[in-house]
Formats: structure tokens, sequence, C-alpha cells
């Protein structure tokens, strides 16, 4: 990846698009992300989990809340903090807009 | 690119065996179904702690501790699920109700969640494994590890362990460096716990406890260690989930009893899924996983037989 490359923002995907109330999985270049549909917007994060390394997008999603497939672990999709053990390390979350029925991320 | 790893989750959605609509359907949670079962449950362990009471005074009372202690050990199956966080919706209740379980039945709810993170991880893996059973080389092994004896030895070492601020090497491999003084914390409060319900009955020269709680306790874990070694003792030690756990089909009273922990195999497949689902989630995975259509007892004929196989 060019570390040099200036952030801005990028589509992503049709918000028509994403599973409703649900996780999406998006490919964005050689990433793999988690775009979660919550009841105060859209959020984005990295979709493999900071602990095992699992895929988030096949998780339970409640709300704020994306768990672990493997373990569990769970973390708000809003601040990528880590709310249950073993996930104790912070997810790389993305600010997010909607523009034009697409939503985009700052990256 | 980082790759997400190979679950047997993502290799059932890969290959078919269930879609996405039907994993999200099968994963929704509730509160209220969960809290009815919990009412049931708590139902059943009033009614075997009466039998107690009414067999107080002749021999009964030791049937009925038996009968007692095989209800009150099975909170390790309400545990686990709570371990999952898939018996409540609202996630601190999973929690509060597993940590209760792990009370009654002195197994710390979160070191034992940390524990059993990587079972799931390293599942029947030798060496990796940390709740692996092994197959026992001969009776005495198999009647030994049924007795619970070494079971008990374990667990109250492990505690002890935690409480006076260690962890063993293979502890320190799968809890986090920043969890260690929360392990050592919960020993030390449960041990408290216990001191402190002893003191209470040693003021109050009030010992029944004993009767309702412990002794049923002792009596009942052969039950579990029973059931336990019918999850993968026997199957192969591979990673392929599809060889390396058994579901057992069992009486409705024993899947009430275990919380449907014995659709092991699909509950392996899918942690996510809660208890009230998994026969749903068995009728989609039941010609790729290992059924053992006898249940518990046939699960026991297949290791039982291949431990006789091994010596002949």
């Amino acid at each position: 990846m060019n570390m040099d490359r200036k952030r801005k923002w990028r589509d992503l995907v049709a918000v028509n698009a994403l599973e409703e109330k649900w996780v999406t999985r998006v490919d964005f270049g050689t990433r793999k992300l988690a775009i979660y549909d919550t009841p105060t917007g859209i959020y984005a994060s990295l979709a493999l989990c900071s602990h095992g390394g699992a895929d988030l997008c096949d998780g339970y999603f409640d709300g704020h809340l994306i768990e672990c497939p493997l373990h569990q672990g769970a973390f708000d999709v809003r601040t990528g903090k880590p709310i249950s053990a073993p996930a104790s390390r912070p997810m790389k979350t993305y600010e997010t807009r909607i523009k034009d029925g697409m939503v985009q991320i700052m990256a | 690119m980082a790759q997400a790893i190979v679950t047997p989750l993502t290799q059932a959605l890969a290959e078919g065996k269930l879609t996405r609509e039907e994993l999200k359907s099968f994963m929704r949670r509730s509160d209220w179904p969960s809290l009815r079962r919990l009412a049931v449950w708590l139902a059943l362990v009033a009614a075997t702690t009466t039998i107690v009471t009414l067999a107080w005074n002749s021999w009964l009372i030791w049937p009925a501790m038996f009968v007692h202690g095989v209800v009150l050990v099975h909170h390790f199956s309400l545990q686990h699920e709570c371990v999952h966080y898939a018996v409540f919706r609202t996630r601190w209740l999973n929690d509060v109700v597993g940590q209760i379980c792990g009370l009654i039945i002195i197994l710390p709810h979160r070191f034992f969640r940390y524990e059993h993170c990587d079972h799931h991880t390293y599942t029947q893996l030798n060496g990796e494994d940390p709740e692996l059973i092994p197959m026992p080389k001969s009776i005495w092994e198999y009647l030994f590890y049924i007795s619970a004896i070494p079971y008990w030895r374990a667990k109250f070492t492990e505690l002890l362990r935690h409480a006076s601020g260690r962890l063993s090497k293979v502890e320190l491999s799968f809890i986090p460096t920043v969890e260690h003084e929360t392990v050592y914390r919960d020993a030390r409060a449960m041990l408290t716990v216990y001191v402190a319900i002893f003191a209470g009955m040693a003021i109050a020269g009030w010992w029944d406890l004993i009767w309702y709680w412990l002794i049923p306790l002792l009596l009942g874990e052969p039950v579990m260690r029973f059931v336990r070694m019918t999850e993968h003792v026997g199957r192969p030690t591979v990673s392929q989930l599809s060889e390396n756990t058994r579901t057992n089909l069992v009486s409705k009273p024993w899947a009430f009893l275990c919380w449907n922990m014995n659709y092991h195999a699909e509950h392996h497949y899918v942690a996510s899924v809660p208890f009230h689902a998994l026969p749903e989630l068995h009728e989609k995975l039941k010609d790729h996983i290992h059924v053992e259509e006898g249940g518990y007892f046939g699960a026991h004929r297949d290791i039982l037989r291949q431990l006789f196989a091994r010596k002949s």
C-alpha cells in the first residue's frame, strides 16, 4: 500500500446494497471491510477480528455491537472499542458518510 | 493482504451447507424465551432440593442427593452457553448468570471463558486444546476419569494457583497479560465467597448446605464427566470438525438438562447460535458431521469398543 496516498472520501458500496440492520462485507483494494447498518447510521471497520483473525462479517450483529463468530469477543462498531473478552485490542474503524447513494469512507 | 482464518463456519458458508440468511436467522437472540427457560430450570432445582428435604431422615437422602447433584452439575451447560453470550440478548445477563453458575459448580467464569476460547480454536488437537480429555488407555483410566477425582484435583489446584497469583505455562498461552490480574482476582473472590459461606454456617450452626450443595455436587460430577467424554473422546485428534466432534442424539429430558449441548458438532460449527436454535441447525448440518444415534450411551459404547480394540 502507498502510505503517501492522500486521505480523501472514497466510494465503497451503494447504500441499497447493504444488508439491512446487519453487517456487510466489502472488498476495498486489498482490504476487507465490514460495513454496519446501525440505528444511528453507517459505520465501517476492518473485517478481521483483532484477536483471532476471524471474519467479523459472519458474526452476530446487534445495534452497535459486532461479535466475532469464533470466540464471541465483541466490539462497539462506533469506536472499535473491545467490549468483551477475549478481544482486548480495538479494531480499526473508518470515518464514513453517505453521498449520492454511496457509502464513502475516509481512507 | 490479511486473510480471515478459515473457521468451520466460513467453510460451511463457502460450501453452501448453510446460507447467510439461515445463519442470521439461527443466530437471533432474545431475552424472554431464555428467561422463561431459566424459570423452568430454577423450578427444577427447587423440585430436586425439595426431594432432598423430604428424604432427609432416611437412607433415601443418598439417591435424592444424587438426583439433585445431576441437576446441579448441569449448571455447567448453562454456564457454557453464557460463556458464548448466546443465552440472553442482553449481554450482561450472560455474565451475571454465568458467574452464578460458576459459583455453584466451582468454576470461575472469566477463566473458563478464556480456556474455552482456546478449546474452540484448537479443538481436539493434542498439546493445544486445553480442554482435551485424552482417550483412556485402560478401563481403569476410563473409570478413574468418570469418578471425577482427576477433575476435582485439577480444578482445586487451578483455583488455588490463580488465587496465589500464578498461571501455568498453558494458561499463559491463552490469557492475555492484561487479564492476568482479573483471573487472580476472580479466584480470590470465589474463595472469599466460599469462606464466608462456611463462616456463616459455623456461626449459625446450620450445616445443611453441605447436604444441599457440596455432597450432591460430588455425587453428580461423575455424570457430567460421563457427558463431557461423549463430545470428543474417541474421535480423531485432527482439526477437521466433521471428524473430531460427536453430536449425540439424546432424550428430551437430557437435552433440557444440558441446554441442547448434545448438538455439540453444530455448536462448534457456529458457536454464536443459541441453544434453542441448535436442533434446527442440526437439520441443516447433520449430513456433514459425526452423529451418534445412540446418544451418550452409544458414544460410550464407541469409546469402550475402541479401548478394548486397542488392547486386543
